[in-house]
């Protein structure tokens, strides 16, 4: 059995739940990327969503699409949603598909989690 | 339910059954091979990054349009979402043929023939309730109308109705200028959308160039 291309680790600090994707999110982890940040966001008394992506390698389309459907769950849950520390691989996926536009994004954890005290 | 290849032919039938003249231009072709590429990766057979298109299964899907583009989607090298939408664009007639064909198929539209100055034959598709088309409208309408980020379906039928020049159909030039904001917020985000976009652009910077050529 092959180890899997993406593992996603919840942490909380301070009320707001971490969504920490370690990997490559493609299509094949896209499902259980899907369910981590579904599961972050409807966490109890989760108020702030923010997806650490300082050990995020690649996204591809398929990829991008959970972070719009995390994004629009978490607007619909009135939970806030941003994402920090892109490396540059998948920022410039961000910045030409236009996700950039609709989301929060920080340089980091630390300056993710001060905008939100 | 329909697909969103479906979804983009209905937004192309007009009233009475014509099929719009944008449905013959290169815009909606390649709009139309994006959301087949979309609706591929959505049912796991392809993916892509800005680098390159994968093809991960070749297993049919048993929808025709679907089929034809996997099976045209022969990797012998590299190329990118956009290299392959202009490759494909001459498919287009085939597609479309296809997809109404389809359409026809689970009677959501019908087949008229007639004939125009006696001579000339004139195929026309009625719409036969409407409900499909007017849902296709309706979640464009209000993905631009409304206040909530899009689902992905909704940002990539908005993208692609958009890039092929579909939503002049049924909205005015005022509105789509008033909705302009809008529409640079919440369409297209997706990356086969955009390699349409870029493809769409890429046609169009050629066909200008050929047309700059000296004519000797």
């Amino acid at each position: 059995m092959t180890e899997a291309a993406l593992k996603t680790l919840i942490e909380i600090t301070a009320g707001v739940t971490l969504a920490v994707p370690v990997g490559r999110l493609d299509f094949e982890a896209s499902t259980g990327f899907q369910q981590a940040i579904e599961q972050a966001i409807a966490g109890a008394g989760a108020s702030a969503v923010v997806v650490d992506c300082a050990q995020l390698e690649y996204v591809s389309s398929a990829g991008l699409r959970v972070f719009l459907i995390g994004a629009r769950a978490a607007k619909q849950a009135n939970v806030r949603f941003s994402v920090c520390g892109l490396v540059e691989a998948v920022r410039r996926v961000f910045v030409v598909s236009g996700f950039d536009k609709l989301i929060v994004e920080h340089p980091d954890r630390a300056a993710a989690l001060a905008a939100l005290q | 339910m329909i697909g969103l290849v479906e979804e983009l032919v209905l937004l192309a039938i007009e009233d009475d059954g014509a099929i719009a003249h944008t449905a013959g231009s290169v815009g909606f072709g390649m709009s139309l091979i994006g959301a087949a590429l979309v609706e591929l990766s959505n049912r796991g057979r392809i993916d892509a990054d800005l680098d390159s298109l994968r093809v991960m299964s070749r297993e049919p899907t048993d929808h025709p349009v679907l089929d034809r583009v996997l099976q045209l989607l022969v990797i012998e090298e590299t190329l990118t979402v956009e290299q392959w939408v202009l490759r494909l664009a001459s498919e287009t007639p085939e597609l479309v043929r296809l997809a109404l064909k389809s359409l026809v198929g689970r009677g959501v539209l019908e087949q008229t023939e007639s004939r125009f100055l006696w001579v000339l034959r004139s195929r026309r598709y009625p719409v036969i309730d409407g409900r499909e088309q007017k849902e296709a409208k309706l979640r464009i309408l209000s993905t631009l109308l409304g206040e909530d980020l899009p689902t992905p379906h909704d940002t990539v039928l908005l993208g692609l109705a958009r890039a092929g020049g579909l939503l002049e159909a049924f909205l005015t030039s005022a509105e789509i200028a008033r909705l302009e904001g809008r529409m640079e917020q919440v369409s297209g985000i997706d990356l086969f959308v955009r390699g349409v976009e870029s493809a769409i652009r890429e046609d169009q910077v050629e066909r200008a160039r050929a047309m700059m050529l000296p004519m000797y």
